[in-house]
């Protein structure tokens, strides 16, 4: 588990870097300590792969697999599993059913790659009977999952681990920071002489290469949903990457990209991809929320 | 989605995400490492102890959420420690337990026993979730010094109720410990010089039984209240073998000379304190933990009740103040006041018929002590450094009223001025 500590060419803040949730992670503290800042990196870091190590899908050795591998059995979860399973069951009723963990079997039968084809009606109609939220009981903190169905925290787990990274430094630190875990960031205050922070927006046509923007923020989370090189090509139509688990296809004119910004990165990833589930109507729906946004259509 | 309703969306997710978040932050150590603390303890009483103490101790969080904590500490301590014999006009000469050595206090001086002792002890820590609101937590541990050897092992047991507002701990603990004080213990209100009457022992034991029962409760969310109570019970070997009385004379307060005719010079009257077999306490404990934007307040007070007679009063104030890059200051003030023992007397008066018990120990007389300090801490690249500077003075009836001729001239209850240096250092490997 690597991390490195860079400070920047004025030296007014120190850049700490890991990999966690594959994405790279950026820890921006105004600092000039070294050591001080290599700490407060450590544990940040820590904690993002604790929440990476217990929520992760692909492991074999954490809950989500127990829960994935239930059989149909309850089971029994902790506190913290407990309140994000609450967050995910609310969203889901907020969304009215567009937003949900369990959505994730879709991908089984949705490629994105090149050259890949839509699945037959068939195929979507047997993986739907595996989707929906509404299908598990969830008497906290007891889940029972009917079996061949899935859970998935991938859509929040990350901004999860924003926010409770943010949590931990504001109460160690009173240096002002960024934190951007892969496009999903938190900015708790400005700069000490009060300027607020510059973030560059991805152009989601040419990720991590190209900006198609820069917005200052002076606090609170920021979040985009949406990747306009994921989508599909078929027989001159074009599937776009968000899956709505009502239909099993994916959601009609989304935009490309949807950037939010609320008072943390929770708020505003679901914000955003509340947004794009909306297809069509994701700006009529950011306006009504009094949230500052950017969609890239 | 609910489009005819869009704008509650967002107040909605934001009080959703406000729960999601309430989850307490873990505790900032890597479950993976050990979590290493090492300390040194300087307690130095101004022309009396000194103590040397450095101390460490590791622990571990385990996948399944087991804590295991192994502490070991070593103390050496030198100096001179109140005998119990009270100030007189002559010199006084005193033979050491053994009988090897003898040492002379000076005439109006208060007598001390040189000491010098190393103390070893090492303990070990196991907390276990029992269940998801259920805690265990063990404890073992052994010290060994010179003459004397401790073993003990405790089990508490918490539950959280309330959404884990509350939680509830009962507890139990055991203590044996073993003296084999130099030269054997002696008789109780035995004369020291005089040929022992009674079986000397070698091995003495006392045992302690602890029960304890609390209380947490988090009153919102920057305050934290704790009520303690618990009761020991202890029995056996009470007594300490070191500590003596003089004997005076009823009317002009002097130290009675020994009049056995090979009596060499200087040596006068003593006898060995005695105290009960069985000690009985009371203890209740309440604490206040209150943070402010930043700062913390931290406000405890104890009282303590036994049946030989000892009431205490305990508060305790801290105030954690908030500096930047996470350093604090930590100003502490400490009152403690206590009544004497009912078998608490300076010294024991010559041809009066004698007690059932008597010790002249300063630790069981009347007394008030005061201690003011100051911690300085900083965060480390991995850990934290920490020093604490204490000073308490500690004072006691030094002219009592029962005093007799002499001894009113004499401090009977010298005050004791200490400081204490404590300097920790936090490590994760």
């Amino acid at each position: 588990m690597n991390l490195t500590l860079d400070q920047s060419p004025c030296g007014s803040y120190w850049t700490g870097r890991f990999s966690a949730m594959a994405s790279p992670c950026e820890v921006l503290l105004e600092l000039k300590d070294r050591a001080q800042a290599q700490h407060l990196l450590q544990q940040v870091a820590e904690e993002t792969w604790r929440i990476e190590k217990k929520f992760s899908r692909y492991r074999q050795d954490n809950l989500i697999h127990h829960i994935n591998h239930s059989d149909g059995q309850p089971l029994e979860v902790d506190e913290e599993t407990t309140l994000l399973l609450n967050y995910a069951d609310q969203c889901f009723q907020l969304s009215d059913g567009l937003f949900d963990i369990t959505a994730g079997v879709l991908r089984r039968i949705w490629s994105f790659q090149p050259g890949a084809t839509p699945p037959d009606k068939n195929q979507v109609r047997e993986c739907l009977k595996h989707i929906g939220w509404s299908k598990v009981t969830w008497e906290p903190p007891h889940l029972t999952l009917p079996p061949g169905m899935e859970i998935d925290l991938g859509g929040i787990g990350k901004e999860y681990a924003v926010d409770k990274a943010a949590q931990w430094l504001s109460q160690t630190t009173e240096a002002s920071f960024v934190l951007n875990f892969g496009g999903d960031l938190y900015v708790n205050k400005p700069l000490s002489n009060g300027q607020p922070w510059h973030i560059a927006i991805d152009d989601p046509a040419a990720t991590g290469v190209r900006q198609a923007g820069q917005i200052t923020v002076a606090h609170g989370g920021i979040a985009t949903s949406g990747d306009a090189r994921r989508f599909l090509l078929h027989q001159g139509k074009r599937y776009g990457h968000i899956l709505n688990p009502r239909t099993g296809y994916p959601i009609k004119n989304a935009p490309r990209s949807v950037t939010v910004i609320a008072g943390t990165c929770l708020e505003a990833g679901m914000l955003a991809t509340f947004a794009m589930l909306q297809g069509a109507d994701a700006r009529q729906f950011l306006e009504a929320q009094e949230v500052p946004f950017w969609i890239i259509e | 989605m609910q489009l005819n309703n869009k704008s509650s969306v967002r107040a909605a997710l934001a009080a959703a995400t406000c729960t999601v978040l309430s989850h307490p932050l873990q505790a900032a150590q890597s479950s993976d490492g050990w979590d290493v603390k090492g300390g040194l303890l300087y307690y130095s009483e101004a022309d009396r102890v000194t103590v040397i103490a450095p101390a460490i101790s590791a622990s571990k969080t385990t996948e399944a959420g087991d804590k295991l904590t192994f502490r070991a500490i070593y103390d050496s301590l030198t100096g001179a420690s109140p005998n119990g014999a009270t100030p007189t006009n002559t010199p006084q000469t005193f033979t050491s337990p053994s009988g090897q050595s003898t040492y002379t206090t000076p005439a109006g001086e208060t007598p001390m026993r040189d000491l010098t002792d190393v103390r070893i002890a090492v303990g070990l820590d196991w907390e276990h979730e029992l269940s998801r609101l259920v805690r265990n937590a063990m404890s073992g541990n052994f010290s060994a010094e010179r003459d004397y050897l401790s073993l003990s092992v405790s089990d508490t047991l918490s539950k959280d109720y309330n959404n884990r507002m509350t939680t509830l701990t009962a507890g139990v603990g055991l203590t044996l410990d073993v003296v084999k004080p130099e030269g054997g213990a002696p008789v109780g209100l035995q004369l020291i010089n005089a040929p022992a009457t009674g079986e000397l022992e070698d091995d003495n034991q006392k045992t302690a039984v602890d029960v304890l029962f609390g209380v947490t409760q988090i009153l919102n969310r920057s305050t934290l209240t704790q009520l303690n109570y618990s009761h020991t019970t202890s029995s056996g070997y009470l007594t300490e073998p070191y500590k003596i009385l003089s004997v005076i004379d009823p009317l002009t307060g002097e130290t009675v000379p020994d009049p056995s005719p090979t009596a060499p010079a200087n040596t006068y009257l003593y006898r060995y304190e005695k105290r009960p077999d069985t000690r009985n306490s009371d203890s209740l404990y309440w604490k206040l933990q209150h943070q402010l934007t930043e700062d913390v307040i931290y406000f405890s007070y104890r009282y303590f009740q036994d049946d030989w007679g000892i009431r205490s009063h305990t508060m305790d104030l801290k105030y954690r103040y908030e500096l930047a890059g996470g350093r604090y200051l930590q100003p502490h003030y400490r009152q403690y006041q206590q009544t004497a023992a009912d078998f608490y007397r300076h010294s024991l008066v010559d041809n009066m018929p004698l007690p059932e018990f008597a010790s002249a120990d300063l630790r069981l007389g009347e007394m008030t002590s005061n201690t003011v300090g100051l911690k300085f801490g900083m965060p480390l690249q991995d850990g934290e450094f920490s020093i604490l500077v204490e000073k308490m003075t500690q004072t006691g009836e030094s002219h009592p009223a029962d005093a007799i001729g002499i001894q009113r001239n004499y401090d009977l209850y010298p005050t004791l001025d200490a400081t204490i240096v404590q300097i920790g250092y936090r490590t994760v490997f």
